[in-house]
């Protein structure tokens, strides 16, 4: 008798204690989100006010094309992450990608300059770049590697092969590709702001759109759940990191367009990917990441380096404050979602 | 066979299933009839899951037949049960935390024009059938995570009907959740039945099969030993139908001598797991605990040995209280632990016996920090004799050995450090018989040394045979104390499954 007393009482208190729990973690969340598109803002009013010329359509127009190699990149890696679950050590993560834009890039270059077409040059760069995709895919669904660690590995692999084709030098080119990139434009958007407004249209909608982006989330938000659901796990996991692949080779046209030149160095984008992709699961209410939110964070992280300049900052500084956003993010989302773990 | 055919929505017959020589079924039925609620009970390791993968493609038999709707099927796939109407609610609630309520409704069956899908149309149809069958009313757009356990019970459910299910297999569905979540369960299941649907319902509370199902088929030893109307037949009769009875001298029998009590626990509590739980154990006595899966039982041994930290009461070895904070303190505080998981916990594969046995006293064989080889080669393969552990030689590495001789090592390991108090975590799990007998043997020998034994355990027959005394835990609290006559498996499957209590004999 007294046993089913309690018994109730018990069950009572846990349901409400979970009720309260459930309703302090959304409070939580939203505080966090509200806080950080704030901070965006008052980021955003104090360069409108202080940095001379932030609002001007040139300069608008300039960020948004500045932007236009970071949004690609970041997209692959917001994929990654979408389809590898977004926890930090074991989760999806493509630490490859800038590395294999910049083998992408030298490929392009390189096969150009030796006199292959357009043609034959981006279906190499992009044929190298899914290559270096499926490598990634091998180690982490075929050979289990952490993610973490088996594009560490192919970041070495691929920053090698690049050194070894340019032997470390700038590989000057140009093509009527390259032309149109440069100085095409439509509607008066130049043709690299183009580049990204389709490109982010296009993720957008297969990623929030189709029962393949649902899916996919589901892979990565609870894998057991998608299998039980006959949903091919090991299938999408690759899928996300070939495509990443794809990215790379997408940005590295762009990036040879805007250089007219595969240039060493391009590894060092892999901060502000990883910071854009990151930061925009703040943008989410489900605080994962999302294709919209990725494309406000490249947004917000080309207007802070751009603002940084007008201010006379010096840009070194724009990689402190990224990766000081990473550790935020990271710490803030890792903190929202804590108590899910051990429920 | 009184079931008229047309209402048998899946049959199984004469399925058997060996895993190398163990015998998970022999030659066992299964019949589930549309519009009834089917109770399917057993003990652990009876064949309940096993048939249950069958049924769900997950394992293939040697033999039987299965037919699913009057059509005999031969080669099931997960994929191709479910095409044919047959749904399972496993216990972990299978649900993408961040997907809203529409959305792990219909995941892999989304709702859409080609590839795109309609997220809209998705958690309004999810609304609704959520409204039509549970009356349960939820925000449009709430997410998984939000959800309490048995809402998310009841949406893996949805899943289920979503896709048209006929038959609705739901294994251990009420382990998680609280009394009222449960009765609405019930309701739930009821109504499925009425509409027509064939609900099989795996539990082992007996009074939840009580009040809920319409037959029950009772499973032991690989097969279905009957299937009784729970109305017309006592929890008692169905209990006694699941234990074997045919126990050999498996548990060697000692000479009891009692102590002083010489760990006492007392009011441990630990939030959401147990609490009010006090017990002691005295010199040489060997006290068993049990209690069902999420009862508490196993938390109350984690506790003790420091996994978990407890939200209050007190432990004591010989009048001495411990902090139990952190397994090293454990340790030093004199109690030997032998943990479930011993590839997880219990013993370290990559090392070789001597240093397994060796590790938790070096101090001993040790001089100014140094370890001294020799009296420490000499106390382990004095040690490797005693327990009789099959192994090449004390440098073999653990890894080699069979389960039964790396649970020796584990044990082994406390017995060189001379300890006054084990607790052991179902220390026969995945032993061979042989091997079993002789830990029993072990544990007797250290009860009659003066130590203090406690055993979790969910093998009754175990229990009864090797313990002088069992406490059982349900849902949290001791439901009973069993000793003498008192303690045989009915008893203690009874108390625990919550069918009746006995709580004379539990110190408060």
């Amino acid at each position: 008798m007294s046993a089913s007393v309690l018994q109730t009482q018990v069950g009572v208190s846990d349901e409400r204690q979970a009720a309260a729990r459930s309703a302090g973690r959304r409070f939580g969340a939203l505080v966090v989100r509200l806080g950080a598109i704030a901070a965006f803002a008052a980021i955003m009013a104090y360069f409108v006010i202080f940095a001379p010329g932030f609002t001007s359509t040139f300069n608008l127009i300039n960020v948004v094309e500045q932007s236009a190699i970071l949004g690609v990149l970041a997209y692959g890696m917001t994929a990654v992450i979408i389809g590898g679950g977004s926890d930090v050590t074991e989760g999806g993560i493509d630490l490859s990608i800038a590395a294999n834009m910049g083998l992408c890039a030298a490929v392009y270059a390189t096969l150009l300059s030796m006199g292959y077409g357009d043609f034959l040059s981006v279906l190499a760069a992009i044929a190298v770049g899914m290559a270096v995709g499926a490598l990634n895919a091998l180690a982490v669904v075929g050979l289990g590697i952490l993610p973490l660690l088996a594009t560490l590995a192919v970041l070495n692999v691929a920053a090698g092969m690049e050194l070894t084709l340019t032997q470390n030098t700038v590989v000057g080119a140009s093509s009527p590709l390259l032309g149109v990139l440069v100085s095409g434009s439509f509607l008066g958007v130049s043709a690299l702001a183009w580049a990204l407004i389709v490109f982010s249209a296009i993720m957008i909608v297969v990623v929030h759109g189709t029962s393949f982006g649902l899916r996919l989330y589901a892979v990565g938000g609870h894998p057991e759940a998608a299998r039980a659901a006959g949903i091919s796990v090991p299938f999408y996991v690759s899928f996300t990191y070939v495509l990443s692949g794809f990215c790379a080779a997408v940005a590295s046209i762009l990036t040879v367009s805007r250089l007219s030149a595969s240039t060493p160095g391009s590894g060092e984008l892999l901060l502000s990917v990883l910071a854009a992709a990151l930061l925009g699961t703040v943008f989410s209410r489900r605080f994962v990441p999302t294709m919209g939110g990725t494309l406000l964070s490249v947004l917000f992280i080309g207007l802070l380096a751009n603002g940084f300049q007008l201010l006379n900052v010096s840009s070194y500084w724009v990689n402190g404050v990224q990766g000081a956003l990473i550790l935020l993010v990271v710490a803030i989302t890792s903190f929202a979602r804590g108590s899910e773990g051990s429920r | 066979m009184q079931t008229a055919k047309r209402d048998i929505a899946v049959s199984m017959t004469g399925i058997s299933k060996r895993f190398g020589p163990v015998r998970a079924l022999e030659n066992a039925n299964l019949e589930i009839a549309r519009g009834s609620i089917l109770g399917l009970v057993g003990q652990n390791g009876a064949g309940k899951s096993t048939i249950i993968k069958v049924l769900a493609g997950i394992i293939k038999p040697d033999s039987g037949a299965i037919t699913i709707n009057g059509e005999t099927v031969t080669s099931l796939t997960p994929a191709s049960v479910e095409k044919l109407g047959v749904h399972f609610i496993h216990q972990d609630r299978l649900l993408v935390p961040t997907a809203t309520v529409g959305e792990a409704v219909f995941l892999g069956h989304e709702i859409g024009l080609g590839p795109f899908v309609s997220r809209r149309a998705m958690d309004r149809r999810a609304a609704d059938l959520l409204k039509r069958f549970f009356g349960m009313e939820l925000p449009v757009g709430t997410l998984v995570k939000d959800l309490t356990t048995a809402q998310q019970k009841v949406v893996q459910i949805t899943r289920a009907l979503a896709q048209k299910a006929s038959v609705l297999v739901l294994d251990e569905p009420t382990a998680a959740l609280v009394k009222r979540e449960v009765d609405s369960l019930f309701d739930v299941l009821r109504r499925l039945r009425d509409d027509g649907i064939a609900v099989v319902f795996i539990s082992h509370y007996m009074q939840e099969i009580e009040k809920l199902c319409d037959r029950v088929t009772v499973m032991r030893n690989g097969a279905d030993v009957g299937t009784v109307d729970p109305r017309q037949t006592s929890i008692d009769e169905i209990i006694s139908m699941m234990i074997a009875r045919d126990v050999g001298e498996m548990f060697p029998k000692r000479e009891v001598t009692l102590g002083a009590p010489v760990l006492e626990v007392s009011n441990l509590r630990l939030g959401g797991s147990f609490e009010n739980i006090g017990f002691d154990v005295r010199a040489g006595e060997i006290v068993g605990l049990t209690g069902l899966l999420g009862s508490g039982a196993k938390e109350i041994v984690q506790c003790l040995f420091g996994l978990k930290p407890a939200d209050g009461g007190q432990v004591r070895v010989e009048g001495r209280e411990l902090s139990l904070s952190t397994p090293v303190r454990a340790v030093r505080d004199g109690i030997a632990m032998l943990p479930e998981d011993r590839r997880a916990h219990g013993v370290a594969l990559g090392l070789s016996v001597r240093e397994n046995i060796s590790l938790a006293s070096l101090r001993r064989y040790s001089k100014s920090g140094l370890v001294s080889r020799g009296s420490e080669n000499q106390a382990v393969d004095g040690l490797i004799k005693e327990l009789s552990i099959k192994t090449p030689h004390r440098d073999a590495l653990v890894r080699e050995l069979s389960g039964g001789n790396q649970q020796k090592v584990a044990i082994a390991k406390w017995l060189s450090c001379q300890s006054r108090v084990y607790v052991l975590d179902e220390p026969t799990v995945a032993v061979d018989v042989g091997a079993k007998v002789e830990i029993y043997n072990l544990l007797n020998r250290l009860a009659g040394e003066g130590a203090a034994i406690l055993l979790l355990s969910s093998d009754l027959l175990e229990l009864v045979g090797v313990c002088d005394r069992v406490l059982v835990v349900y849902r949290g609290r001791l439901a009973g104390s069993f000793s003498g006559p008192a303690m045989n498996s009915d008893a203690l499957l009874a108390a625990s499954s919550g069918a009746r209590s006995n709580t004379e004999g539990v110190a408060a």
